[in-house]
Order: structure tokens, then C-alpha cells, then sequence
């Protein structure tokens, strides 16, 4: 059994390593029991593969390479590993713990558990589909709920509509609006874009961050490469955006691939480099933004070409772009976000790609930072009026906790009866000198001196 | 009056709070972890007081319920609470029956089960075992209790051919409380190393029982393979152990020594539990050895036997393994863009060579910023002049550690500090503290740093058997800015020089406790407030 855990872990490398794509690793895993013509999936394919990936002389080294005396894990080895998964997922069903029933898992659910490296990890997944199971169940009777009052509404539209002898106003019926479909649409501002590439000041996506994300932080990010290509292309100015560094064996190529899947025709307005941008655009016109460094962008340069890590770094918080930056030896400038906003105490000052490409547009189109950090989402900034409050009451609190008034102690070593916290001893009557009373001399007219009184 | 409470703590010498932090709250209590925050309800989770009414309608000083009231009981479960259905029901009934006291339920309800012809699923069985395993601690089983167990057992490994995790937990809890069958527990443990590392409570079971059979070495192999996996064992594993060799008093003596080594090794910390039983045991067998509940005073001295504890410094061969290994450790990593760059790192190294050795090593811009963030630049720089001339006072030298834009401070002050001592100003992007710890560590054994920082990210860093020594090291020699008064005089809190783990001083064992029994302890920085000083005879 102890030679198991070193096969898995070492084919842990291998499943997580960027070199395997997800696909082949897939086919070959999913069903244990159908029966597989290629058993030894993806080992061949992957070797290929290695082979004809363009190394990329800019990419941060990736996982390290195996040592060589480690075995890969053969076909029956995963097959028992997943049947003893299988197992564990059961057997946390029957005890009431989050974890959906069996039949709930896909074969794409069972290959991703497999790479998954421990047991909370694996116990954090099964909770992800629990609760996604859960909301679906719940979507479902919800909608038995609504479906009588819906049927109830369906059949009285129709009876209206029939009852109606003159025509129907409206958008799908007769209108004064020509309907405009979204292909249209897409063709019009596809066209902008070919503009925009010819004419626009550019920008570029570095994508080589895809070793230091996980699974989740690499679907996020492919989404979030896939919402700035639109909102790019949506915006009255756009930018000429050029997608640098892409690995299509990565894991946040193939999520994106899915979300625009004509991305590498060569009618379609996107560019898209395996080459690094310093290949493609000279250095000097080069500026890194990234939130490490110490200087902020002051104004907008349409002549700089500015550069987005697309990373999601969420679980990484080492400074790597900082640091590719520092190695290429580019310029490095970061959003002036503390110069023009308040941030509130709550989430961390991390911004999405697309808010960031948001952003530039709008700099780049009014020139003024207050409309682009528009962008910003409101929930992390603060207003002036309730953070000064906060303020206010935070300092008092700690002031009356931290006050260390304690150098009359120290000075009154001696006199520590004496000595309280709040003041010195005093004499008594200290601050009323000359003006003792006297008997003798009061009310005789004569001003005593204080030496006689 | 409080802040005369602070000033009697530090100066008459009751020092009970950590080398390095903050004294912000009053000395007496504890300071709050991190995670002591309240946990949210999880969704789905069955919460225990919500079931607490359940308890108390059905199953308070009951023995057993007839088979409509457990009809009941499950119809009410399945019903009120969403997420229990009838795949789910019979172990979270289980579950709430799950005491010592309440074994006969437990069966009442399975007998229930037999009844209406349900079979119980491999869960239920799991958690009737784990029943089984609490009611072994109060009572011995009887003999027909031991074979449903080995019954159980043989079922549940008969269906699967390897088993997931918990079910081996749950089994190696059943053959636990057998007599003759608990072997078998072993090679469950090892199907357990499948899918994950074996649990804290699997191992303790096991190494307890393995104490009570009278197999220590058994017992104590486990115990060594746990703390591999760095998971401390529980408390009734030494309960079990002191329990043994009460018996036996010849070899008494033997066994209390291996397993006072077993804590000095691996730098654990006994719980009250296990403080008291060592205590009772000690009553009992007075001619052996005698164990007095004491404290340290602020030089290190046992308060019972008045003797110095040992000094914390490391060896010299772990000294150096800690050198070598820093620098590509801690700063330069993976890529050393990422803290630094080459040429900081080159011009460093070469300073260092040119300046070694110091006395102290001084980082400027933590002492700077100790007492706010928005000081004025001139504020900040006589802080940090306050503490160079702490030190040059006592004659020793040092090296300060800051970054480039600090030149534009005061320049008076500035010309004070740079007169009277060494200065390294490092790039306004680079971190400065592994530079802080490499020059401390290249001047040698003897040298001392000032920051407040825990250092926590370095010594994850560093990674497995370094970061304890690290640990010590750190302990040895950190000096920290308590606070500054407001006539500018500093209050500086010194290293603690003493061992904080269990060691033999001239035959004399300390032993430092703690409350209770936690399983990850956190990184803490508290002196323990409760020793043992074990005299054996």
C-alpha cells in the first residue's frame, strides 16, 4: 500500500503539471469499468506533446522536472485509488457529512478528485458539489411550486390573445422596431475592432502566470480574459489588446478556448502570441502595472505600451510580476488607487483583468482618474464621512489602551507610596504661595513682605 | 490601577508574556489567537443544540426505546431537517447517542433496525464501533460485545478491498476496545496511508493501547511515525503509559525517563491531565521520584529546587547548517526578483564582509514605525536613534538595516545614527528582513537582532526540522521595543536565555504544561506558566 502513495503523488506531477492537457488525461480516466482500448493513456501523447511545446525563453521556471527513478501510476493503480475514493465519498454520504450521493458524480468530477493532493482538499470539493446539488434540488422544487401559477398565466395570455380581434402591439408580434440579431451586432464591433487594431494605442495580457494558479484561479482567469476581450470591444475607444506568453497546453487557455471558441480562426479579431511581448514591442515603450511596485501611474501615455499580469492570485501572494518586471528590466507603475479613493477595511485592494482593462479605457478616453476608477466595485470603497467617524472612535479607543504614563515612576523609585499613576505629589497648596493667611497682618493695611509672613 | 500592574510585571520580574509581542492587554490574560474568532454555522451541518431538544424528549436516563418511539425519532429527523434523509438518518442517530452511558440505546436502536429489516449501512456500523471504543474506557465489554465487534469487522473488510480513511478509523477504534483481536488494528492503519495521513485519534488509540498490553516499543514507534507527520498525540496516550508502569516498579524509572526524553525531543508540552496523574503517581511511589508543581522566576530559576535552567543555544553544527541554508531558503527562493535582486544581494554580502562582526543588528524601519504609522519622518528617526544609543550606551556594535527612501529623513538624527553605527540601505522594493537575519546569522552565535516582527513567513520558510531550531534561535536572540514613555525613554524587553521544553538540569527534570490538550498548536510566543520539577531518585 506504501508504494501506492509514491505512485500517486509522482502522478500527481504529471496530472498537475502543465505539460498533460486535461482532455487526453480525462478520456483516458473516467470510467474505470467501461473497458479501454488505450490503457496507458496519456503517456505517449504527453511525451509528444513535451515535445512540441515552444519553450518560451521568459517563462518562470515551471514544476520541477521528476526524478529519475520514480514510477508513472499504471491504469489498475488509479483504477483502485478511485474505487477507494469512490468509498470515502459513500461512506461520508451515509454519515450525513456534505458530500452529494454517488450517483451526483460525473466522470469529469472523479478525474478532478484524483488530482486533488489531500483529504481536506478532496472534503472541500465534495462540499462545492454538495452545495451545487443542493441548489439545483432546490431550484427544482421551487419551480414545481411555481408551476401551477405559471400554467394558470400561460393559458390566460392565450386566451386573450384569442379573444383579440384587432393586431397585437408588441416586439414580437407587429412593431415599429426592426429586430436586430446578435450576429449583427457581433459583426458591427468586430469591425471596430479591426479599427481599433489598425489605429489604437495597444495593450497586452501577459499569460504566463498559469504555474502558480490552481485549477480555480485558472478557470477564474480565463473567464476574466473572456470579459476583457468584450468589454473591450464593447467601449466607444477601443484598445488594440494583444494576448502575450499563451500556452495552449495550460489549463486557462483551454477554459478560455471554451468560452470563445473561434479565438485562433484568423478572421477573428483577437491577437493571440505564444511569443512574449518583448519579441513583439520594443522595451523602452514598455511599462509593467503591477501592485508591488512604489511608483503610480500619473497620467496616461498613448505612446506606452502597458502591460496586465493576467493572474489570479488569491492563494499566491508572492510580488511575480514584481519580479519578471525586475528581471526584464521594465518599467513598473502602479494604479494611483490610494491617491483618489478611500479604501474601507473589507476586501483586499485586488482588482479583476477586465476592471483593470476598464479602467485604462476610460483613462485613456476622458484623462481624468476619478471617472476611470469608476470601475472600481463600490463595496471596497469607503465615503469620507463614515470613515472619519470610524477614525474618530478607533484612535480614542486605543489611546485610552495605550498611554503609557508611567516616567514619574520611574523618577520616584523612593517615593512609590506616594507615587500614583495620574500625577506626582504635590505639596499641599503648592500653587497658592503668598496667600496665607495671617492674623497678624490681616487687615492692618500693611503689605507684608514673604520673608516676615 | 493598571498601568502601575504593567510597570510591577515588567520591573519585579513576573515576566509571563512573549518575547516579542505587544503588551497591549492586561498581563493576567491570555492572549487571543488568531483563530479564536466564532465559526460560522456551516450549511447542511445538523446543528448540536438544535438536537439538544431532541435529546432531552427522547433519550435523557433512557436504556432503551421500544420500536414505535425509534419510528418516531427517525420520522421527526427526516422531517424537521432537510438535509437528513433516510440514507443519513441511522448514523446521525447514532451519532447522537454516542457517550459512554448510552451503549444500550445504541443497540436498542440496531435491534430496532434488525426488526424492520433494514440493513445498517457500513456508517452506522462505523459509529456503533466508535460507541463500542467510549463505553471501553468507563467498563471492560463482555465477550459477546468483543465478537460483534470482530463480527463488524470482518463485514465490513469482507465487502471492500481497501478501505476508505474514516472507516479505518472507525474499525481501528472497534478492535481497540477488544482483548484479543486489537492486532488487526495495524495493518488498518497502514490502509488508512492510502488516501490520507493517518488521523490523530488513530494513532493515539493505538499507541494507548499498545501501553496498556505492555508493548512499548510498539508504542513507541507509532508515536515517533506521528510526530513525522507532525500531529501530537493525545493526552490518554500518556495516560496509558503512566498507568502501565505504575505496575511495574523496577522498571518504573526506565519508562519515565524514555518518555520524559520522547517530550525534550520533540518539544511538547504535557497537558494538566497528565500533570496530575504524574503528580498522584509520584504520591504513590515516593521513594522513586517526587514531582513539585513550580514556576521560573525572570532569570531562568526553578523556584523548587533553585537551579538555572539550561541555555537555549543551539549547537554549533545546527548554527551552521542554519547559515548555509538561509540565504537560498528564505531569500532568494525560487527567483530572486521576487524579495531583492542579484546586485542588492551581491553589494550586501560584500558589506557584511567588510563591517562583521556586530553585536547587534538593528531593523530600522520596524523600530521606526513600533509606535504608529503616521509619525512624522523626524519622529521616526529619533525613535530609531533612541535605540542606537540604547546599545552604544552599552558599549556594542551595531549594524542598522533600513531602505533608500529613509535618507530623506531628519538628516541631523541621521548623521547621529550613521556616526554611531553601521548602515545598510537596501532598494525601495526589496524586503528587508531576510538581510536582517542573514547578517545576525553570518556574525555568529553571539549576535543579537532587534525587531518586533515573529518572523513567522521565514520560518515557514525555512521548512521542516530548521524551523524549530530557527525557533530557538530566534528565541535567544530577538530583542524587541516594548514601547517608548513619553519623555522618550525606551523600555527594550530582552531575550529569554533559558530552554522552554522539558530538559534534565543535574539530574533534575523541568517539564513545562500547558492548560489543555490542543492539536495544533499554534506558533506562540508565551513562556509556559506551569512546570514539574521531577527529582528521580
Amino acid at each position: 500500500m506504501l508504494k501506492n502513495i509514491l505512485r500517486w503523488r509522482t502522478g500527481q506531477f504529471i496530472l498537475n503539471g502543465a505539460v498533460v492537457s486535461p482532455v487526453s488525461t480525462a478520456r483516458g480516466l473516467c470510467n474505470p469499468f467501461k473497458s479501454n482500448t488505450n490503457t496507458v493513456i496519456g503517456e505517449p501523447e504527453q511525451k509528444s506533446e513535451a515535445n512540441r511545446k515552444p519553450v518560451n525563453p521568459f517563462a518562470l521556471s515551471r514544476s520541477t522536472p521528476l526524478p529519475d527513478n520514480t514510477v508513472v501510476e499504471t491504469q489498475e493503480e488509479r483504477d483502485k485509488r478511485l474505487k477507494v475514493l469512490q468509498l470515502e465519498a459513500d461512506i461520508a454520504h451515509q454519515e450525513g457529512r456534505r458530500v452529494p450521493a454517488l450517483d451526483f458524480f460525473q466522470e469529469h468530477h472523479w478525474s478532478h478528485v484524483l488530482t486533488l493532493p489531500s483529504k481536506s482538499a478532496r472534503i472541500k470539493y465534495y462540499a462545492f458539489l454538495w452545495q451545487i446539488q443542493m441548489k439545483k434540488k432546490s431550484d427544482k422544487e421551487k419551480k414545481a411550486l411555481r408551476a401551477d401559477a405559471t400554467e394558470q398565466r400561460i393559458a390566460d395570455l392565450r386566451k386573450q390573445r384569442e379573444e383579440n380581434t384587432h393586431i397585437i402591439y408588441g416586439l414580437a408580434h407587429t412593431s415599429m422596431f426592426l429586430r436586430i440579431y446578435d450576429t449583427t451586432i457581433n459583426h458591427w464591433l468586430n469591425n471596430r475592432l479591426t479599427r481599433s487594431m489598425q489605429f489604437a494605442p495597444k495593450m497586452v495580457l501577459d499569460c504566463s502566470y498559469d504555474a502558480s494558479m490552481n485549477n480555480r484561479e485558472s478557470s477564474n482567469a480565463a473567464k476574466q480574459l473572456m470579459l476583457c476581450f468584450a468589454e473591450n470591444r464593447a467601449h466607444d475607444e477601443p484598445f488594440d489588446l494583444h494576448y502575450c506568453n499563451t500556452n495552449f497546453e495550460g489549463r486557462c487557455m483551454q477554459y478560455l478556448k471554451r468560452y470563445i471558441p473561434t479565438m485562433l480562426s484568423p478572421e477573428f479579431p483577437m491577437n493571440v502570441h505564444t511569443k512574449c511581448f518583448t519579441e513583439l514591442f520594443p522595451k523602452e515603450q514598455l511599462v509593467y502595472l503591477t501592485p508591488h511596485c512604489r511608483e503610480d501611474l500619473k497620467t496616461y501615455n498613448p505612446d506606452d505600451i502597458y502591460i496586465v499580469g493576467a493572474m489570479v492570485d488569491t492563494v499566491n501572494n508572492d510580488p511575480l510580476s514584481l519580479a519578471k518586471a525586475k528581471r526584464l528590466g521594465l518599467r513598473m507603475a502602479r494604479l494611483p488607487l490610494d491617491r483618489y479613493l478611500q479604501w474601507g477595511s473589507g476586501s483586499g485592494k485586488s482588482l479583476t483583468l477586465n476592471q483593470m482593462i476598464n479602467i485604462m479605457l476610460d483613462l485613456k478616453k476622458t484623462g481624468d482618474w476619478n471617472a476611470a476608477l469608476q470601475h472600481v466595485p463600490r463595496r471596497k470603497v469607503i465615503d469620507l464621512a463614515t470613515q472619519q467617524a470610524d477614525n474618530r472612535q478607533a484612535l480614542n479607543k486605543r489611546a485610552n489602551k495605550l498611554n503609557v504614563r508611567i516616567d514619574h515612576l520611574l523618577k520616584y523609585e523612593d517615593n512609590r507610596r506616594e507615587a500614583t499613576a495620574f500625577g506626582t505629589p504635590q505639596k499641599l497648596r503648592q500653587g497658592k504661595e503668598g496667600m496665607n493667611f495671617n492674623l497678624d497682618s490681616w487687615a492692618t493695611g500693611k503689605k507684608k513682605t514673604s520673608r516676615s509672613s | 490601577m493598571y498601568n502601575f500592574r504593567l510597570l510591577r510585571q515588567l520591573r519585579l520580574g513576573g515576566i509571563t508574556q512573549a518575547t516579542a509581542t505587544r503588551l497591549t492587554q492586561a498581563p493576567t490574560c491570555r492572549r487571543l489567537l488568531a483563530s479564536h474568532h466564532k465559526r460560522r454555522p456551516q450549511l447542511g451541518a445538523v446543528q448540536s443544540d438544535q438536537l439538544q431538544q431532541l435529546k432531552t424528549d427522547y433519550f435523557e436516563h433512557r436504556r432503551e426505546l421500544s420500536n414505535e418511539e425509534w419510528q418516531r425519532v427517525r420520522q421527526t429527523l427526516t422531517d424537521s431537517y432537510k438535509y437528513i434523509n433516510s440514507s443519513n438518518v441511522d448514523a446521525v442517530i447514532l451519532g447522537l447517542c454516542s457517550t459512554a452511558e448510552q451503549l444500550p440505546l445504541a443497540k436498542s436502536y440496531l435491534g430496532y433496525l434488525q426488526a424492520e429489516r433494514i440493513e445498517p449501512n457500513a456508517a452506522t456500523l462505523g459509529r456503533l464501533l466508535r460507541v463500542y471504543n467510549a463505553a471501553h474506557h468507563t467498563r471492560a465489554l463482555s465477550d459477546a460485545e468483543q465478537s460483534e465487534i470482530v463480527h463488524i469487522c470482518d463485514a465490513v473488510q469482507g465487502a471492500h478491498e481497501t478501505l476508505d480513511a474514516s472507516s479505518c478509523e472507525h474499525l481501528i477504534h472497534g478492535l481497540v476496545a477488544t482483548n484479543h483481536h486489537w492486532q488487526r488494528a495495524l495493518p488498518l492503519l497502514e490502509m488508512m496511508k492510502v488516501t490520507s495521513t493517518p488521523s490523530v485519534a488513530a494513532y493515539s488509540a493505538l499507541a494507548a493501547k499498545a501501553f496498556s498490553v505492555a508493548q512499548p516499543e510498539l508504542a513507541w514507534r507509532l508515536l515517533e511515525e506521528m510526530l513525522l507527520a507532525r500531529k501530537l498525540p493525545k493526552c490518554e496516550v500518556y495516560l496509558a503509559h503512566l498507568a502501565h508502569s505504575a505496575q511495574n516498579a523496577s522498571t518504573l524509572v526506565a519508562n519515565l525517563e524514555q518518555l520524559l526524553q520522547f517530550l525534550e525531543r520533540h518539544d511538547i508540552l504535557i497537558s494538566d491531565l497528565v500533570a496530575q496523574q504524574l503528580m498522584a503517581l509520584a504520591q504513590r511511589m515516593p521513594q522513586q521520584f517526587q514531582v513539585a508543581s513550580t514556576r521560573l522566576d525572570r532569570m531562568g530559576k526553578c523556584t523548587a529546587c533553585q537551579q538555572h535552567l539550561q541555555h537555549v543555544a543551539i549547537s554549533d553544527a545546527q548554527f551552521a547548517e542554519l547559515h548555509e541554508s538561509f540565504l537560498a531558503k528564505v531569500l532568494i527562493r525560487n527567483d530572486v526578483f521576487q524579495k531583492s535582486t542579484p546586485e542588492e544581494v551581491a553589494r550586501f554580502k560584500q558589506y557584511v564582509e567588510q563591517t562583521a562582526p556586530y553585536d547587534c543588528v538593528i531593523d530600522g524601519l520596524n523600530v521606526a514605525y513600533s509606535t504608529g504609522n503616521k509619525k512624522p519622518p523626524q519622529q521616526l528617526a529619533k525613535l530609531l536613534a533612541t535605540v542606537v544609543r540604547y546599545f552604544k550606551e552599552r558599549r556594542k556594535r551595531v549594524l542598522v538595516l533600513g531602505r533608500q527612501h529613509m535618507r530623506n529623513w531628519s538628516k541631523p538624527v541621521w548623521q547621529y545614527i550613521q556616526s554611531n553605527a553601521s548602515v545598510f540601505l537596501t532598494n525601495n522594493l526589496s524586503h528587508d528582513d531576510p538581510f536582517l537575519l542573514y547578517a545576525t546569522l553570518r556574525s555568529g552565535q553571539e549576535t543579537d537582532f532587534f525587531s518586533r516582527d515573529l518572523m513567522r513567513s521565514h520560518a515557514f520558510l525555512l521548512g521542516g526540522d530548521l524551523k524549530a531550531v530557527f525557533r530557538r534561535w530566534q528565541q535567544e536572540h530577538q530583542y524587541s521595543l516594548v514601547t517608548q514613555t513619553q519623555t522618550g525613554q525606551i523600555i527594550v524587553k530582552e531575550p529569554i536565555r533559558h530552554r522552554l521544553s522539558a530538559h534534565k538540569v543535574n539530574n533534575v527534570w523541568h517539564v513545562p504544561c500547558c492548560d489543555t490538550y490542543m492539536t495544533q498548536p499554534p506558533d506562540s510566543f508565551e513562556v509556559p506558566e506551569k512546570w514539574l520539577c521531577l527529582t528521580i531518585t
